[in-house]
């Protein structure tokens, strides 16, 4: 028997009313936590996902689409580079890495990425950390594919399986698959390799060579044209072989940072009327640079929220006011005195504070949780938000400290409960 | 004097006047001995429950004294009063005012966790108390006890803390007149055997009968529940 027991037993009595608000307050720390967790984290993956590309070229509306088209295929491209435009732009500078790539067909909604050898030698999805193949290999010959670890889990894909693309991103206008898109039947790709995770958009790609590609669109043109027949390399003119997009990298001592070079380049380049250029780790930082501004107006709803649940426990504690104000009288009568009053009903507030936040802590674990699973289901892009241990400790201590404050009024209301009144009418 | 050779209670020029009524209490003396039982009788509405209040250090009278264990409770001040009244004084309340969501046996606990009291003391003496007074089931919830038995546990939190005074305000009101017989020996035997002095009050003639010491309020307080004088 202690002070602490007659708490706990008078949060035991108003056992309902005590749980909703323990678990309002749970929520909202938890929300406040997830939120401050997911933001950063949130900012590494889009980073993570940019990999070691100094330039996007392409002919996107902004350099902004230019990357989430690009290198998050949130939309496949609709402005190709011709052959003679790639040419000029290999040419015109020593790059230390030059990747054409084409996106626009897709297997059951995942992107394909039609890309010339050098995407697996020099490109890095990830900065410092280049591919590494969980089975099989890079595609040597046309009509062989490679497909990212997500599309390997979701679709059961396995080497040497054979599969046909789908026309275009195989959804609907509402973003779900296409019953009716067009299938390229005619042409058979065979599963050569399987990328290990990298934790990037690409993890949902599937990789193929340029050249079979082209020979898909050929097809396309011909039946167009009422020819029926096998296409080969040899049948394709200049209007099949265009790209959609190329990474460059510059050459770079350290390889790390970026070369004195690339402003120069990338001015040199956006000159070209015809080209948008982007720097896929400024897009990104671009990007959030908007998003902040509603990332901040999420944390202040959090805290608003948890601001909420503070006068939650205002408002139980003083509903519970007139049993409380009998079990009150009781205690002075057996000699508690005003303040020890005082400090049981403000002790009863502040735990509900203190086990609404260690809650919290585990409601962010289940929202991260959950908005991880989602994220890498929906977009592959895989965030590792980290329970901040300092973001932790203050919320919590934040959340204990405005439920000790929301239990002021009704503490000073048990302190000054007359014990007379209370016990039996004067008279 | 040591405080085992004050007399339990010493009012003496107690004066209370309370609200726009102008309810007055006027009571010029009452002693009670250690040990010593005494019931006070009177009209509902004379100021019997007041009075124990103002015994109790609850309310503070307009003048006078009142002295328990010979320690005036109204010299002293703020939670000093409140560990005072915790220690000398136990009260048991018509509806016995027992604490919800807890047990038998900790609603006597609580008042020794209020008092100074040893605690290595507190569960022994509880368990000792309550089954003296035929209480078995310790750890039953106090609301799921009978009214007998949540009468027997009052008792005992009373006497918890072997205060020198235990007040009974209408101990008997909300009981059977069989009931009520048995509630006051129950009483009067617990307080007999912890060595401490009972001062009933209640609007039951019926009580009468087992107090060799009676008085009614009107008698010893005459301006009792007046009005009071401009």
């Amino acid at each position: 028997m202690s002070d602490l027991t007659i708490v706990l037993r008078s949060l035991r009595t108003r056992m309902f009313s005590t749980l909703v608000v323990v678990l309002l307050v749970a929520v909202s720390a938890g929300l406040l936590l997830a939120i401050l967790s997911l933001r950063s984290a949130g900012e590494r993956a889009f980073e993570r996902g940019t990999g070691n590309a100094h330039l996007l070229v392409s002919r996107d509306g902004s350099p902004l689409v230019s990357v989430l088209n690009g290198l998050f295929y949130a939309n496949p491209p609709k402005a190709p580079i011709e052959q003679a435009k790639l040419d000029e732009l290999r040419a015109s500078f020593p790059w230390a890495m030059f990747v054409p790539t084409a996106v626009g067909d897709s297997y059951r909604t995942f992107p394909v990425v039609a890309t010339a050898p050098d995407f697996f030698s020099k490109f890095e999805p990830v900065f410092g950390e280049p591919w590494k193949f969980a089975e099989g290999r890079a595609f040597d010959t046309s009509f062989e594919v490679v497909i990212g670890s997500g599309v390997a889990r979701e679709t059961g894909l396995r080497m040497g399986a054979k599969l046909v693309l789908t026309h275009g991103s195989g959804k609907s206008r509402e973003g779900v698959a296409d019953e009716h898109a067009h299938e390229h039947n005619e042409y058979q790709y065979t599963v050569v390799g399987i990328l290990a995770p990298t934790g990037s958009p690409h993890d949902r790609a599937l990789f193929t060579d340029l050249t079979s590609c082209w020979i898909l669109h050929a097809h396309d043109r011909f039946e167009r044209e009422g020819t029926h027949k096998t296409v080969t390399p040899a049948d394709l003119v200049a209007e099949d072989k265009v790209v959609t997009g190329v990474l460059l990298r510059l050459p770079s001592r350290d390889n790390a940072g970026a070369p004195p070079a690339l402003a120069s380049q990338y001015d040199r380049l956006r000159r070209d009327g015809s080209l948008t250029v982007a720097i896929p780790a400024n897009e990104v930082q671009r990007l959030f640079g908007i998003v902040k501004s509603i990332d901040v107006l999420f944390l202040a709803m959090a805290a608003a929220t948890l601001v909420s649940s503070a006068f939650a426990i205002l408002l139980s504690m003083i509903n519970s006011m007139s049993e409380r104000r009998r079990q009150v009288a009781i205690l002075r009568v057996l000699g508690a005195s005003s303040m020890r009053i005082f400090w049981l009903v403000l002790t009863e507030s502040t735990i509900i504070g203190l086990v609404g936040a260690a809650l919290g802590v585990f409601v962010c674990g289940a929202v991260l949780f959950l908005s991880t699973q989602w994220l890498l289901g929906a977009h592959g892009i895989m965030i590792a938000p980290e329970l901040d241990a300092r973001s932790a400790v203050i919320v919590a201590m934040g959340t204990t400290l405005l439920a000790a404050i929301a239990g002021i009024v009704p503490s000073v209301l048990a302190y000054r409960t007359p014990v007379s009144r209370n016990l039996r009418p004067i008279g | 004097m040591s405080s085992d050779q004050h007399p339990a209670l010493e009012i003496a020029r107690l004066n209370f006047r309370y609200g726009d009524r102008g309810f007055e209490l006027q009571l010029p003396a009452l002693t009670l001995g250690r040990g010593e039982e005494m019931l006070l009788v009177g009209r509902s509405g004379c100021g019997k429950s007041t009075l124990l209040q103002l015994i109790a250090g609850l309310v503070d009278p307009t003048s006078g004294t009142v002295k328990v264990a010979g320690e005036d409770i109204h010299r002293l001040k703020g939670a000093a009063r409140d560990r005072f009244r915790g220690r000398s004084v136990g009260m048991v309340f018509q509806t016995f005012n027992l604490l919800h969501g807890f047990s038998a046996i900790e609603n006597v606990m609580v008042a020794m966790l209020m008092s100074d009291m040893p605690k290595a003391d507190w569960q022994p003496r509880a368990e000792a108390l309550l089954r003296t007074l035929g209480i078995e089931r310790l750890d039953a919830p106090a609301e799921e006890l009978s009214v007998g038995q949540q009468q027997r546990v009052a008792v005992a939190r009373a006497l918890a803390c072997r205060p020198a005074l235990v007040l009974a305000d209408e101990p008997t009101a909300s009981l059977d007149p069989e009931n009520s017989a048995n509630a006051v020996r129950v009483l009067r035997d617990a307080c007999r055997e912890q060595g401490a002095a009972l001062l009933v009050v209640s609007h039951d003639p019926s009580l009468e009968a087992h107090f060799a010491r009676r008085e009614r309020l009107e008698k010893l307080a005459p301006s009792a529940g007046s009005e009071a004088a401009a």
